[in-house]
């Protein structure tokens, strides 16, 4: 199994696509610090607008953390879908180029190299939400140094600055979650379609679909709460005021079950099949 | 009829006449401020508005006269812009009349109840009223009304009867609601129109405690 | 020793293979031959364990962790990786050494170069059969299952490549199948040969007699045949100084020793199967 799991690593790690991809997650990170560099100002101001008459403001807001957290935004859409895309690829890639048919063709279990995959596409989860998270810190604290983060959840919530930054790291810890719950049904995904293109597609649709049903009522209490498109949003409960800690660590444990069970459907499925 | 303008007349020019120039207790007042040439002191400050969360703030208040007060803090602090001028220079700026409107005693103090009414346009409030202290020449709570920013009560309270300024001052105001870029919003939070557009403005309050005044006067 | 018995398998209902027994001996080379569509794949992915029979057993008599390795339509490679990386994956991943005189022994075997850094994207087709020939070589196995290994090779590339299954037959003993729909390759290497046609197997045996059976022209080239007195009498054509000539196997001797009469240098004889017979059946 650990041969199996170094060998899919090394395939990550050689191919280009891999770099491509976080390639992107920085050019993404370069457009945020941009955007907030030139209009980070004007879209504060319009936030304390109506604030301002009342209050003068001592201290500047546009700052690391918050510019941190922007990035940390990228976790709804723009990081799951390039991690889908690349880890969809790991399996669809293989079917592409018929080396499945090969490895197959080793002594080795269907139902190992599959599990291999499925692990190998959490560490890469870990590590490109690791690397998001070291140089948003790095680049974002760099350039606008530390501050008191602003974050309109329920409320406008000020937190001071060292308080941001434990929040935004449990945020970032807590958003690897889900992004390991969206690698893992990409893999699924391409174990069911076996093609490139379609399963990119049906990844992205997946992506879509969960991020608008987390903000539409299911019509049922239980569903409303555990279901897991429900769940994909639980690190931004690190910006309420007050965290609700019990109600994350249910969250986690009930998304690592789906990740678990997505797992387990991709590898029964993939083990049932012909490779031919 | 004539009668009746007669009285009419006689009420007016009374009022009038009482009206008339500051009050004597207001100017012995801000006499009394006006001597304080520099303070500095330490704020803490807690925001109690419905819809703002924020932990208490520290910063660091100078005043000097003639020039702005500065503020300085490692944190991101909200100042209330009225609740901070303990000299009442803005009620000032321009020329005032001022009405008595009551006196009262409380707890052995003789409390007046002024009007401050600005004289000039360029004024940025339409009226004040202020409760006075007569004994102990200080404020001790405050209703402005200004021109833009809706209206303000201060609420004053002094650790010592000779303290020149308080130790703790409780600040109210209204915010109207608020207005937040779509695309800044967190979780997808469900905006009630409805609901937003019937409450209308908001209050709060914002308490600010001082300590460790160090105070310079004007040289006699 | 690699055999199927009865192996039957159908797709949608649709049936790709219907009773086919199939063997090959350790150091025999087992030809399978069919037109495109005739099953030779599924045959194949069935006989490498990709794909499992809806009927039939199949047997592998092997003492090696892996009793079978192949090659399907084409060699399967990571083109992102160079040939010494691919043979690193494939054997780091069933435990084998991956050590640089162990890599490059595996590439010595097939006769790849040792010091290329470029990914395979970059080889010829030759050279990426040798590479899956030698990924299919890992871990020792009994039996090697080649699938149209001359598919887009050039002339030269076809000879060295039918070179080197040959000695990788004879040193290691291996009982090797391979299929294509190209006469001569399977003519040349294969001593036994199966004809498979719409799932069924047509005829299986030597491949010689097979070939034979079905042919009935020659193509005979010698210098001045035109005017050779024996081909009067049978039905030919003459195309410069080659004679299409329609004539059974059991009269070839006859012919080749007339000609010799005649002073008939003969310096080709090409069997031409009739090949209508031979792909579809019917009496040889």
């Amino acid at each position: 199994m650990k041969r199996l799991i170094v060998a899919e690593l090394f395939k990550l790690a050689k191919q280009r696509k891999t770099y491509y991809a976080l390639a992107s997650i920085f050019i993404i990170e370069g457009i945020i610090l941009l955007s907030a560099y030139f209009e980070g100002t004007n879209i504060i101001n319009l936030l304390l607008d109506n604030l301002r008459k009342s209050f003068y403001f001592q201290g500047s807001l546009l700052n690391g953390n918050l510019l941190q957290y922007l990035v940390l935004n990228t976790l709804w859409f723009h990081i799951p879908l390039i991690i889908m895309i690349v880890v969809s690829g790991m399996l669809t890639a293989e079917y592409k180029d018929k080396t499945i048919q090969a490895v197959m063709l080793q002594p080795i279990k269907k139902w190992q190299w599959i599990l291999s995959k499925y692990v190998v596409a959490v560490i890469f989860t870990i590590g490109v939400v690791v690397l998001l998270y070291v140089t948003s810190y790095w680049l974002c604290t760099g350039i606008f140094g530390e501050g008191d983060l602003v974050v309109y959840l329920e409320g406008l919530n000020f937190f001071p600055a060292k308080e941001a930054a434990y929040r935004i790291r449990w945020a970032f810890i807590a958003g690897s979650v889900s992004m390991m719950f969206f690698a893992v049904s990409s893999l699924t995904i391409a174990v069911l379609l076996k093609d490139v293109t379609t399963t990119w597609i049906v990844c992205c649709l997946f992506l879509i679909i969960c991020n608008l049903l987390l903000k539409i009522d299911l019509g049922n209490t239980w569903l409303n709460q555990y279901a897991f498109v429900k769940l994909n949003d639980t690190w931004q409960y690190f910006f309420q005021f007050t965290i609700p800690y019990q109600t994350i660590l249910i969250n986690w444990w009930v998304l690592v079950g789906y990740i678990l069970f997505m797992a387990a459907a991709g590898i029964f499925v993939f083990n049932k099949r012909d490779i031919g | 009829m004539m009668r009746v303008y007669f009285v009419g007349w006689l009420v007016i020019s009374s009022l009038a006449l009482s009206a008339q120039g500051v009050d004597e207790d207001l100017l012995r007042m801000k006499q009394r401020l006006d001597s304080v040439v520099y303070f500095q002191v330490n704020l803490q400050l807690e925001t109690d508005i419905s819809f703002v969360h924020m932990p208490v703030k520290r910063a660091l208040m100078k005043f000097e006269k003639g020039k702005p007060v500065q503020f300085s803090s490692s944190d991101f602090v909200l100042l209330p812009k009225r609740g901070l001028d303990f000299s009442l220079q803005s009620l000032f700026e321009y020329p005032v009349v001022t009405l008595v409107r009551n006196i009262a005693v409380k707890n052995g103090n003789t409390i007046k109840e002024i009007n401050v009414i600005p004289a000039d346009k360029r004024a940025d409030f339409t009226i004040a009223t202020l409760w006075i202290n007569t004994s102990l020449r200080r404020v001790e709570s405050a209703e402005i009304s200004t021109s833009k920013d809706g209206t303000y009560v201060l609420q004053m309270h002094y650790q010592q009867a000779p303290d020149i300024f308080p130790d703790r001052v409780e600040v109210n105001f209204e915010i109207e609601r608020i207005r937040i870029p779509l695309n800044f919003m967190g979780k997808g939070t469900q905006i009630d129109k409805e609901k937003l557009k019937s409450e209308g403005s908001k209050t709060g309050k914002i308490f600010m405690m001082l300590s460790n005044y160090q105070i310079r006067y004007k040289l006699r | 020793m690699i055999s199927g018995t009865g192996l039957t398998k159908q797709y949608g209902g649709i049936p790709v293979l219907n009773q086919v027994t199939v063997s090959c001996n350790s150091g025999e080379i087992c030809g399978l031959l069919g037109a495109n569509g005739a099953g030779k794949t599924t045959l194949f992915k069935i006989l490498l364990g990709l794909v499992t029979p809806d009927a039939g057993t199949l047997s592998i008599v092997s003492s090696s962790v892996k009793s079978v390795g192949g090659i399907i339509e084409k060699p399967a490679l990571y083109d992102y990786l160079s040939a010494a990386d691919n043979l690193r994956i494939f054997s780091s991943i069933q435990g084998l050494s991956t050590h640089k005189h162990t890599i490059h022994m595996h590439l010595e075997r097939v006769g790849l170069p040792v010091d290329r850094k470029d990914p395979v994207a970059n080889f010829s087709m030759g050279m990426k059969q040798r590479l899956g020939i030698a990924i299919a070589l890992l871990n020792n196995p009994a039996c090697l299952i080649l699938d149209e290994p001359f598919t887009g090779l050039d002339p030269m590339g076809v000879v060295a490549l039918r070179q080197l299954i040959r000695d990788l037959t004879n040193q290691y003993q291996l009982a090797v199948f391979l299929s294509s729909h190209m006469l001569d390759d399977l003519n040349k290497l294969c001593s036994r040969l199966y004809v498979l046609n719409k799932g069924r197997i047509i005829r299986e045996g030597d491949t010689q007699a097979i070939m034979n059976a079905c042919t009935r022209q020659y193509l005979i080239t010698g210098n001045h045949i035109a005017t050779s007195h024996a081909i009067r009498d049978l039905p030919h054509t003459i195309i410069g100084n080659t004679a299409d000539i329609q004539l059974l196997p059991s009269e070839l001797t006859h012919l080749l020793v007339a000609l010799q009469k005649e002073n008939i240098q003969v310096t080709a004889c090409i069997p031409q199967p009739d090949l209508v017979q031979l792909f579809e059946g019917g009496a040889a």
